[in-house]
């Protein structure tokens, strides 16, 4: 019996720039649109950053890129879906740099999955969260947003992703209109839980673990550390 | 027109599989998702279909591709006047958080840009194939179309891309 396999190739990076991201996303989709590399997930943190989507609704920032400054974050303009977010320590994101080709996957059913992914790791920590009705993508808990969503396709080869609060500072969320979505307010895993929680770290191989459970991978290469200027694929 | 059009975004909204929907052209299959996919139309494997129409070809997305986007909310699209190529991105449409790149399926000018796409961005969801139309092109290099697939060649490409 043959078993096709699903490989990913898991990059754990600790906190980093957005801009330096960034500029790894854009050579790691390339590089799989080019076939050189295999499905890969980034796992990291951002230092205080505030990102604006595609369409730069920039009156849902409520205070001035000085003010921003002054407060020791950063501002950036990208090309993902979404509105305006908060980025930071103890938020845990993944960017997963994949070919929805593969397998068969539009943008509603990948941001589904992106969805699951968090609800699963939620559920784990006995926190019961759901999805955004229409219009709100990202993931509930009641109505305070545990969770976040922004991607871009191209070539159907996915970037940027998702974003789960485990303990961010939850105040630099007081600057926004998050996500653009008025009267709801942003919570965290640390806030839903009533007991002490896990080392972040587990938290976040957890979050790797359901992805991958998610998306069908049954070969997971580990990268940790791994050096930035790599060229080899 | 119009009650298609009603009909066809009613059944968005109580968010129906509509099996088939109803179309001026004579013949349409079905592929297993129930999509429509048009006669006279080439596709492309990124999903986009173009219809040349004597000097001009207009440009979209299949239906295909606009259920498993979801509801579009946003569209950018490049001015009259640019160049696209084969295969390369020309725009991009947003939806459920995701800005998925459009890539077209000729080469040439664009000589004409759907603007009813700002303000109604959903056209692409309700009518694919019809309002939702977003360039049109002056094709620098007719015989591209040959590359295309036909609307059986696409029904069957979607059946094995979603059986997995």
């Amino acid at each position: 019996m043959r078993v096709l396999t699903r490989s990913l190739e898991v990059w754990r990076l600790g906190v980093l720039n957005y801009l330096e991201a960034l500029k790894l996303q854009e050579k790691l989709v390339s590089d799989r649109k080019g076939g050189k590399i295999t499905d890969t997930l980034l796992s990291l943190q951002h230092p205080p950053t505030y990102t604006l989507g595609k369409r730069q609704i920039v009156h849902n920032l409520l205070v001035s890129e000085s003010q921003l400054k002054s407060m020791g974050a950063e501002l950036h303009y990208t090309q993902r879906g979404g509105d305006i977010t908060y980025h930071g320590p103890h938020q845990a994101i993944l960017y997963p740099i994949i070919s929805l080709r593969d397998i068969g996957f539009g943008a509603r059913k990948y941001v589904e999955t992106l969805e699951l992914t968090m609800i699963e790791l939620a559920s784990l920590h006995g926190v019961k969260a759901r999805a955004g009705e229409s219009g709100e993508t990202g993931v509930w808990v009641g109505e305070r947003k545990i969770g976040a969503i922004g991607v871009r396709i191209s070539s159907g080869i996915t970037s940027h992703g998702l974003a789960f609060n485990i303990d961010p500072d939850l105040s630099y969320f007081e600057h926004i209109v998050p996500c653009g979505i008025t009267d709801k307010e942003v919570t965290s895993l640390k806030r839903e839980v009533d007991s002490e929680l896990p080392a972040e770290e587990l938290i976040h191989e957890q979050l790797i673990s359901c992805f991958v459970r998610l998306f069908g991978y049954n070969n997971v290469i580990w990268k940790d550390n791994p050096s930035l200027c790599d060229q080899q694929s | 027109m119009a009650m298609r059009m009603w009909a066809s975004s009613t059944a968005n909204a109580l968010k129906l599989s509509t099996a088939i929907r109803p179309h001026f052209s004579p013949a349409f299959s079905l592929s297993r998702c129930f999509s429509t996919v048009l006669e006279g139309f080439k596709y492309a494997n990124s999903h986009e279909w173009v219809k040349h129409e004597g000097p001009v070809a207009a440009v979209g997305i299949t239906d295909h591709a606009q259920d498993h986007l979801g509801e579009v909310v946003f569209v950018e699209l490049p001015d009259a006047g640019s160049v696209v190529s084969q295969g390369k991105s020309f725009g991009n449409v947003e939806s459920v958080k995701a800005t998925s790149d459009v890539n077209s399926p000729i080469s040439g000018e664009v000589v004409e840009v759907n603007s009813k796409l700002s303000e109604t961005p959903g056209l692409i969801n309700s009518s694919p194939y019809e309002d939702g139309w977003m360039i049109k092109v002056k094709p620098s290099n007719p015989s591209e179309l040959e590359s295309l697939m036909g609307s059986k060649e696409y029904t069957k490409f979607c059946e094995e891309e979603g059986g997995h």
